[in-house]
This record gives C-alpha cells, sequence and structure tokens, in this order.
C-alpha cells in the first residue's frame, strides 16, 4: 500500500479555536480583575455579587466551552493536565477545559463583566467572549494540589506590529501556489 | 490514466466539513473539492511519477548547491534581492531542514511527466491531497490504494526537525484556504509531539530584538505560509534575515519558489527527460513558448506566444521583476478537462499526489481538485 495506514486528525473536524489579543471588541474592562474564588472576590463587589459572577462563570463554561471527545484532543488546545472530564444527561463523557475563576469589572453602562477563566497553553490564562478566547495573564507555579498564582497581562516591551503582511494586500489574494 | 465519472456521496459536503473539518470545499460559490470523477492510474504510471518526482527534488537540491557556490551573478539572474543572500548561503551551509514542496507536472499517461513548475515555498492544496482524497477513497473503495502517504511522512518529517519550543504558525489574516493549509499542518506537527501556536502574519511583533507574539512571548520557530520573497521585501523582512528565528521552509527555498529556476535547471540538465526547455531570454524557443513572471501565484500573469502571437493570456498583477520562458507542452486532455499532476515532495521525498483540473490549459485558483486510485 502507498497510501497512509490511518490519518487521525487531533484539531481539525473539532470545535477548534483561536486565541485572539486582548484589544479586540470582546476584551474586559480596564478595571477586571482575575478572581479564584468568592472569598477573594467579595472584598471588593460584596459577597451577593461574587456568587453572581462565580454563577455566572459556572453557568458559562458548562454551556459554551469547547467540547472534546477525546481528552488528547482538548489537551492539545489547552495544554496538558488543563482539562477536565463531564457527563453529558444522557450518560455519555466529553472533556472541556478546566475552570480557574473569573474575571470581573465593570461595564460602561454600570453593568458588571463576568467571564470564565481557564488555564491554556504554556500556563496562560485564558478567558473567553463573544467566541473568541483573550489572553489575561498567566498562572505560575501550576503544581499539582496548589493553586497556581495569577500573574495579569501587562506590556512587557514596546512592540510594533503590522511588519508583514503588506504585499498579500496588494495582490489580494491568496499566498500559496 | 483515465478519467472515471463517480456518484459522489450523498452527504459528503456535511460529512467533510463535520468530520475533517474541511472549510473550502466550495469557492465563491464554485464547487473546489469534486467527487463527481476520479482519476485512475496504474502501478507502472504511479511508478514513473514517483520516480520523476525524486529525481527532480535531486536535481532542485543540486541547483541550490550550485547557486550557493556560484555566489552573486546567480543570484542576480534568479533577481533574488540582495539582502537576502547571506540568508539562503546561511540556510543552506547550515542544512537548514525543508519540510515539503509540490511539483506541478504534465502528464497523461503516456511519455515522461514534464516538470511545469516547483511550488517549493508555500505550496496549498495539501489537506486535500493529504487528508480528503484519503477519506474519500476509504468510502468508496477501501480495499483500493492511492499514492498519498503525505499524512503520515508530515508527521515523520516534524519529528526529524528536533525542533523542542513552540513553532508559530502564520498565514494571512483570515485567509479560508491558506489558514485550513497551516491547520492541518499545525495538526500534523501536535501528532509529532511538538508545541505550537497560532498567529496571523500582520500581528507578528517585533522588539528591537526578538519577534513577539500577542501575548509579547518571543517567537522563536516561525512557520509561515506566506511567500519569502514578499516577506524580505516587507518592513520586517531585515530582521527575519538576521537569524534570529528559526523559519520554516528554511530561506534557501527562494533559490526554487521563483520561475526563473526553471531556467537554471534546464542550464544544469539540458535535454532532461522531465524538464522542458526553459530560457530567461525570449527568442530562444522555436514555436509556441509559455511567458511566466519569475514571481507570481495561482497561474497569473501567464502567457502562451507563438511567435509574437498571443495565443491565451490569464490576468493578474505580477510581472515586474520578469519573465522566464518555456516551451509549450500540449496539456493531456480528458473529456474537455486539463489535469496537473501535483507531486508532493515530504522532507525531499515523494510523498503522493493530488490533481487539480482546469476547462482551460491553464491551471488557475478556480480549478478544481479531483481524487485518484491506482491499481
Amino acid at each position: 500500500m502507498r497510501k497512509s495506514h490511518s490519518v487521525r486528525l487531533v484539531l481539525l473536524g473539532t470545535a477548534s479555536v483561536a486565541l485572539t489579543a486582548c484589544g479586540d471588541s470582546g476584551a474586559p474592562p480596564k478595571d477586571a480583575r482575575f478572581f479564584p474564588t468568592v472569598k477573594e472576590c467579595s472584598a471588593v463587589y460584596g459577597d451577593a455579587s461574587c456568587e453572581d459572577a462565580k454563577a455566572a462563570a459556572e453557568k458559562k463554561q458548562a454551556a459554551e466551552a469547547p467540547r472534546f471527545t477525546r481528552k488528547e484532543q482538548c489537551e492539545a488546545e489547552f495544554g496538558v493536565g488543563n482539562c477536565e472530564t463531564r457527563q453529558t444527561a444522557e450518560g455519555g463523557s466529553f472533556f472541556m477545559p478546566l475552570l480557574m475563576g473569573y474575571m470581573m469589572g465593570n461595564m460602561m453602562g454600570g453593568n458588571r463583566f463576568a467571564q470564565p477563566v481557564y488555564r491554556g497553553p504554556n500556563d496562560t490564562a485564558v478567558m473567553p467572549n463573544q467566541g473568541k478566547l483573550f489572553n489575561v495573564g498567566r498562572f505560575d507555579g501550576a503544581g499539582a494540589g496548589t493553586r497556581p498564582a495569577f500573574r495579569p497581562a501587562t506590556q512587557i516591551a514596546e512592540v510594533s506590529r503590522g511588519g508583514f503582511g503588506s504585499t498579500a494586500q496588494k495582490y489580494d489574494n491568496t499566498s500559496g501556489g | 490514466m483515465e478519467r472515471q465519472l463517480v456518484t459522489p456521496r450523498p452527504d459528503w459536503r456535511a460529512h467533510v466539513e463535520r468530520e475533517l473539518g474541511f472549510a473550502f470545499h466550495t469557492i465563491g460559490g464554485a464547487p473546489y473539492w469534486d467527487e463527481t470523477a476520479c482519476y485512475r492510474f496504474t502501478a507502472a504510471e504511479i511508478d514513473q511519477i514517483e520516480d520523476a518526482t525524486n529525481e527532480l527534488e535531486q536535481m532542485a537540491l543540486a541547483l541550490v548547491e550550485r547557486v550557493v557556490t556560484t555566489g552573486d551573478a546567480a543570484y542576480e539572474r534568479l533577481r533574488i534581492p540582495r539582502i537576502a543572500w547571506s540568508a539562503i548561503e546561511g540556510s543552506w551551509n547550515a542544512g537548514e531542514k525543508n519540510l515539503y514542496g509540490r511539483f506541478d507536472l504534465a502528464y497523461g499517461g503516456n511519455g515522461p511527466p514534464k516538470l511545469l513548475e516547483y511550488n517549493a515555498d508555500t505550496p496549498t492544496a495539501l489537506f486535500e491531497a493529504a487528508v480528503v482524497q484519503w477519506d474519500w477513497l476509504q468510502a468508496l473503495w477501501p480495499e483500493r490504494d492511492q499514492f498519498n502517504s503525505i499524512h503520515e511522512r508530515l508527521i515523520e518529517a516534524w519529528k526529524s526537525f528536533g525542533i523542542n519550543e513552540p513553532i508559530y504558525f502564520a498565514a494571512v489574516k483570515d485567509h479560508v484556504e491558506d489558514n485550513g493549509t497551516v491547520e492541518y499542518l499545525r495538526d500534523t506537527a501536535v501528532q509529532a509531539g511538538l508545541t505550537t501556536e497560532r498567529i496571523a502574519i500582520e500581528h507578528i511583533g517585533w522588539d528591537g530584538e526578538r519577534f513577539r507574539d500577542l501575548d509579547n512571548r518571543p517567537i522563536g520557530v516561525l512557520f509561515k505560509l506566506y511567500p519569502w520573497e514578499w516577506l524580505v521585501g516587507e518592513p520586517f523582512g531585515a530582521h527575519l534575515l538576521t537569524g534570529v528565528a528559526k523559519v520554516i521552509e528554511p530561506a534557501w527555498k527562494m533559490v526554487l519558489s521563483n520561475k526563473a529556476a526553471l531556467a537554471l535547471l534546464w542550464e544544469m540538465a539540458p535535454g532532461h527527460p522531465n524538464l522542458l526547455p526553459a530560457f530567461l531570454e525570449p527568442d530562444r524557443i522555436e514555436g509556441r513558448v509559455v511567458r511566466k513572471p519569475i514571481y507570481s501565484r495561482e497561474g497569473a500573469n501567464v502567457q502562451v506566444l507563438d511567435g509574437t502571437r498571443l495565443v491565451a493570456e490569464t490576468e493578474g498583477g505580477y510581472g515586474a521583476e520578469g519573465y522566464v520562458y518555456q516551451a509549450y507542452v500540449a496539456m493531456p486532455e480528458f473529456s474537455g478537462n486539463y489535469p496537473v499532476i501535483g507531486s508532493w515532495v515530504i522532507a525531499s521525498q515523494a510523498a503522493g499526489i493530488g490533481i487539480r483540473e482546469d476547462a482551460t490549459a491553464i491551471t488557475r485558483d478556480t480549478s478544481r481538485f479531483i481524487p485518484h486510485y491506482f491499481e
């Protein structure tokens, strides 16, 4: 045989996700902070608001987090050890990213912003919103059993962008041939 | 080699979308993946294509060696900008590995395959060849064979790169086909045990010392589905040429990814059965000649000339760097269709074919992908 014995795909053909930077629409408000538990949140927002935010984050994870039939598919997207298993109503099981806590802040107009935060590849803190994933920080010291410390994303250097891609715009077509 | 009509699987659209994640089977409302037909080859024909492909790849590698040894004069003939010369030489002398390439061959089952051109830097139609046609054959005739071990070869090739940091896979933002191809390659890299990241080519950052991703993490290894000749002409091009990041394909592919290389191949191996006569000057070929821009994509700006008479032409915005003149070869025709064999090399070894078919003799980005098998 000169054809492949098997062709298996681990990323394609499933709900695949793309990382998007903060700054696009859907990014958390400026004052948003990460809270791993209600206890740490309540000093800022009070018990009731924090319970609401936690419940909203859990609900959002259950309803919208990408689901994978195999653990390795999930780990290919979110990193090894960053997925948890859940049961479907029918008794089957699937994998989804692990909930680490939530981002909470105040939106324009006075509404509260609350979104779940997962742990992604390379210990990134990943927040979904509006169909995109945002890198909101990083988890340090990710040992089993100990809660990793959250480090918010900051500009670590002045970086210029847009230095590649202009020729494709000029020709307005594919790069491949 | 013959063209057979086949009944498409009734649910093929939903199937390829859901099971394979194949998002661009239809482009601009027109079919791109076309399973109303297929090509049947004999084993001897496949052997002929495989042998020709391996021989062409060895000639291509010999040409790079020759160009690097010759130096300035050769780069000038290839219209490669001076800024890139030392990066080409450095990457070649360091033995930087290459992943893939696609030879486009004129072949109809009689006579040797003839090289039309070599897509050495940014070949596409990879996912269709490696996965979609394989899946099609498994569904219809699992006992039959296909010249296609592309998928397995890609996974093996990634392992041989010896990369132990994240590879950033980059393509033009929002380009569906290019991102589909890149996502497929990333899939094979993940299966090879590598760590991968995605970034749009437009989002790559530069902090004065290193390339940075959107999270400002350094980019150490970059897979780019974006032509080298474009990169070197853009604002960050000079940074890339310093070698601060490892790039796949390597810089030496610039020697092969421009069509002037066709003339240098002919010069190196005149009369080779798998080559067509090709020159950098007009008037060297008697009879019909095909004029191709040295840098172009997807069959743009090609002219077929008979003496000074224009026989056929495609549009586009290319040609500023000059042209290569290649002897015209009558493309094999099957019931009004003109197939071109895209013959893949993975890590410089022949690994399979994908066929694109057009209703005209110049294959363009509107051509359809047709599956194949052999027995």
